[in-house]
């Protein structure tokens, strides 16, 4: 028994250091008092509860969830990836499946060094764990829908693989995580409270509504009457959503860095992308699931073999082969509108929402809410007892927040960071940040009058950069390639003769 | 009533138990667990969200005691004793009387703090 106790103690020790720093303290807290229970079970069962804490935080946090992102991230490759190399689709896939992977792994490495980790909190965990499982699931289906699409390439080339929508995509995807992640970080947005809930709450329903209407995308009948509803949907929901937004940011007396109609503009484009994505998703698993369901595009050409013979340049169809081949055009091309409003959605969104943060300002009764800085008590005093990293954090953060009002130069700031983690007792930390205003002590952004300052260069560039660079660049890049058909893509074919 | 108060049961016993004697007192985990009778597991989850809302305060003890480790002490931050009081306040009537002792002693603490 006493053995297995101190075994226990060993491996609490030990497991201590998965914790992040500001957790490990507990652990140690746990291993520090199991002296003094009473040896025995009592004890086994104390250091078993810090075993079990330790569990519990480290299944919480980040290990988990890496864990979690490369089975996703190797189920999806998996999907992507087979095929024989006859089938056009297959390379492309083999492409942006890996691709895909790399951005999603890559990219909050890169957003963090500039907006800081998640949010506390469990709706951006939540955010941004959904987005990753939507984005994931939206890849694995597109390549399981092109693969079924042209499966024909292994007698002729059916469908000539084109690359530049499928790299579009690829940026397309890349900006919406990109604005997941600086949307649920710590820093540099600041939406207030149910904004962000809200955007996505909308864009959710509208996607359900819509795909209730259309499982199998639009595009398979543009002529439909759905069509009509995802028209009034996308001017619909981002003005809804715009106003609301800016109505409740105009409320809200916390500290914000965004005025009212930014707010609004942000949260219409955050619900358009959340319905692009979600519908896009939807879509595209239906029709990969069931490829049979698709309806035919355009009906079969005359059995004589219709256009082929006049026009040089077309493909020739095999008789037997063309139904097949119509269902696999049909297959092939179903699901695209929603892809479409994946890269348009959240410009649109974010314009509409502008008009929308507009209509709400005008609207009587609203005025930009005050506020100044939370009136915190200072903090105890917490004498002579030994200062943990906990509260070495906090104190770094509020000489950080001091020299960003300009209560601290540069210098000083240096000095005084370099005595923070030199303090052994809370007693020193204290004197640290002694004179310095008490309401920076604990909430590091202090609330500044709209009208004194009505534009936050760095943040608004943070926020804009996700939306309005990338998209329109897209956009240009999409008009710049054009529509390309199987005649004007030549050169693409060349190489793609070469990946083979 | 606990879903009132938005606090678990078991989070109201160590409130309580933080609130009860002296709450400006610094206490530490093994005899929070005795006192609630809450295991180790249990406990120490709580705590830590308690600290992280900002509503207990978290230090580790001066010096290097002889015999045993350095001890991890908490207490409840005056944000937490509001709060620890409002929550109590609503809670089963048994406790109400212990809050009202507690809120005694706090008031007492108070005036001598003021004189």
């Amino acid at each position: 028994m006493d053995r297995f106790t101190r075994m226990l103690a060993g491996l609490l020790g030990r497991s201590a250091g998965l914790l992040p720093a500001a957790r490990r303290d507990w652990a140690e807290a746990v291993l520090a008092e199991a002296g003094e229970v009473r040896a025995g079970a009592g004890r086994v069962a104390w250091l078993g509860g810090g075993l079990w804490l330790v569990a519990r935080e480290v299944v919480m946090g980040r290990v988990i969830r890496v864990l979690a992102f490369a089975v996703a991230a190797a189920g999806m490759v998996w999907i992507g990836w087979p095929g024989a190399s006859s089938n056009s689709a297959t390379p492309l896939n083999r492409v942006y499946a890996v691709g895909t992977v790399v951005l999603l792994a890559v990219l909050p490495w890169v957003v963090r060094r500039y907006v800081g980790p998640v949010r506390s909190g469990w709706a951006p965990r939540a955010a941004r764990v959904g987005g990753y499982a939507m984005v994931l699931a939206l890849i694995a289906a597109k390549t399981v829908k092109d693969r079924l699409g042209s499966k024909l390439g292994a007698y002729f080339p059916v469908i000539p693989p084109v690359w530049a929508p499928q790299i579009v995509l690829l940026l397309v995807i890349a900006a919406y995580v990109a604005g997941l992640l600086i949307l649920t970080s710590r820093r540099r947005v600041r939406l207030a409270r149910w904004i962000l809930p809200i955007g996505i709450g909308f864009g959710a329903v509208t996607a359900g509504v819509l795909y209730a209407l259309a499982p199998l995308g639009v595009a398979v009948d543009p002529s439909g009457p759905s069509l009509k509803w995802w028209g009034l949907a996308a001017l619909a929901l981002p003005l809804a959503t715009g106003f609301l937004a800016a109505r409740l940011s105009a409320r809200d007396t916390r500290p914000a860095a965004l005025g009212p109609v930014q707010q609004g503009s942000l949260a219409a484009s955050c619900a358009m992308a959340t319905a692009a994505l979600l519908l896009a998703v939807l879509t595209s698993v239906t029709i990969a699931l069931f490829p049979h369901h698709v309806p035919l595009q355009s009906p079969p050409p005359p059995p004589g073999g219709g256009c082929e013979t006049c026009d040089p340049n077309s493909v020739v169809i095999p008789p037997g082969l063309r139904h097949e081949y119509w269902v696999e055009l049909s297959v092939g091309q179903a699901g695209e509108t929603p892809l479409a409003v994946l890269l348009i959605g959240p410009f649109l969104g974010a314009w509409l929402g502008v008009l929308g943060g507009g209509l709400a300002r005008r609207s009587p009764g609203i005025s930009r809410g005050g506020g100044g800085p939370h009136a915190l008590s200072p903090p105890q005093p917490l004498g002579r007892l030994m200062a943990s990293d906990a509260n070495r954090e906090q104190v770094i953060d509020t000489l950080k927040a001091a020299f960003a009002r300009g209560g601290l130069t540069k210098e000083e700031l240096n000095v005084r960071t370099g005595q923070t983690f030199a303090a052994r007792t809370c007693a020193e930390l204290a004197a640290l940040t002694a004179d310095l205003p008490a309401g920076l002590t604990r909430t590091q952004l202090v609330r500044k009058p709209a009208q004194a300052q009505p534009r936050q260069p760095v943040d608004t560039g943070v926020v804009w950069s996700a939306w309005g660079l990338i998209t329109p660049a897209l956009f240009a890049a999409i008009v710049a390639i054009g529509d390309p058909t199987p005649t004007d893509n030549k050169p693409i074919e060349k190489i793609l003769s070469l990946v083979t | 009533m606990a879903r009132r108060s938005g606090f678990s049961a078991q989070t109201l016993s160590v409130l309580a138990s933080l609130v009860e004697v002296d709450p400006a007192d610094w206490r530490h985990g093994y005899q929070l667990a005795k006192e609630t009778g809450l295991r180790s597991g249990t406990l120490y989850p709580i705590l830590i969200r308690l600290a992280e809302r900002g509503l207990v305060e978290a230090c580790w003890e001066d010096g290097q005691p002889a015999g045993r480790p350095r001890r991890h002490l908490y207490r409840l931050s005056s944000d937490g004793l509001a709060a620890a009081r409002a929550a109590l306040a609503v809670a089963a009537p048994e406790r109400r009387r212990r809050v009202a002792a507690a809120g005694r002693a706090g008031k007492r603490k108070v005036a001598v703090a003021g004189a």
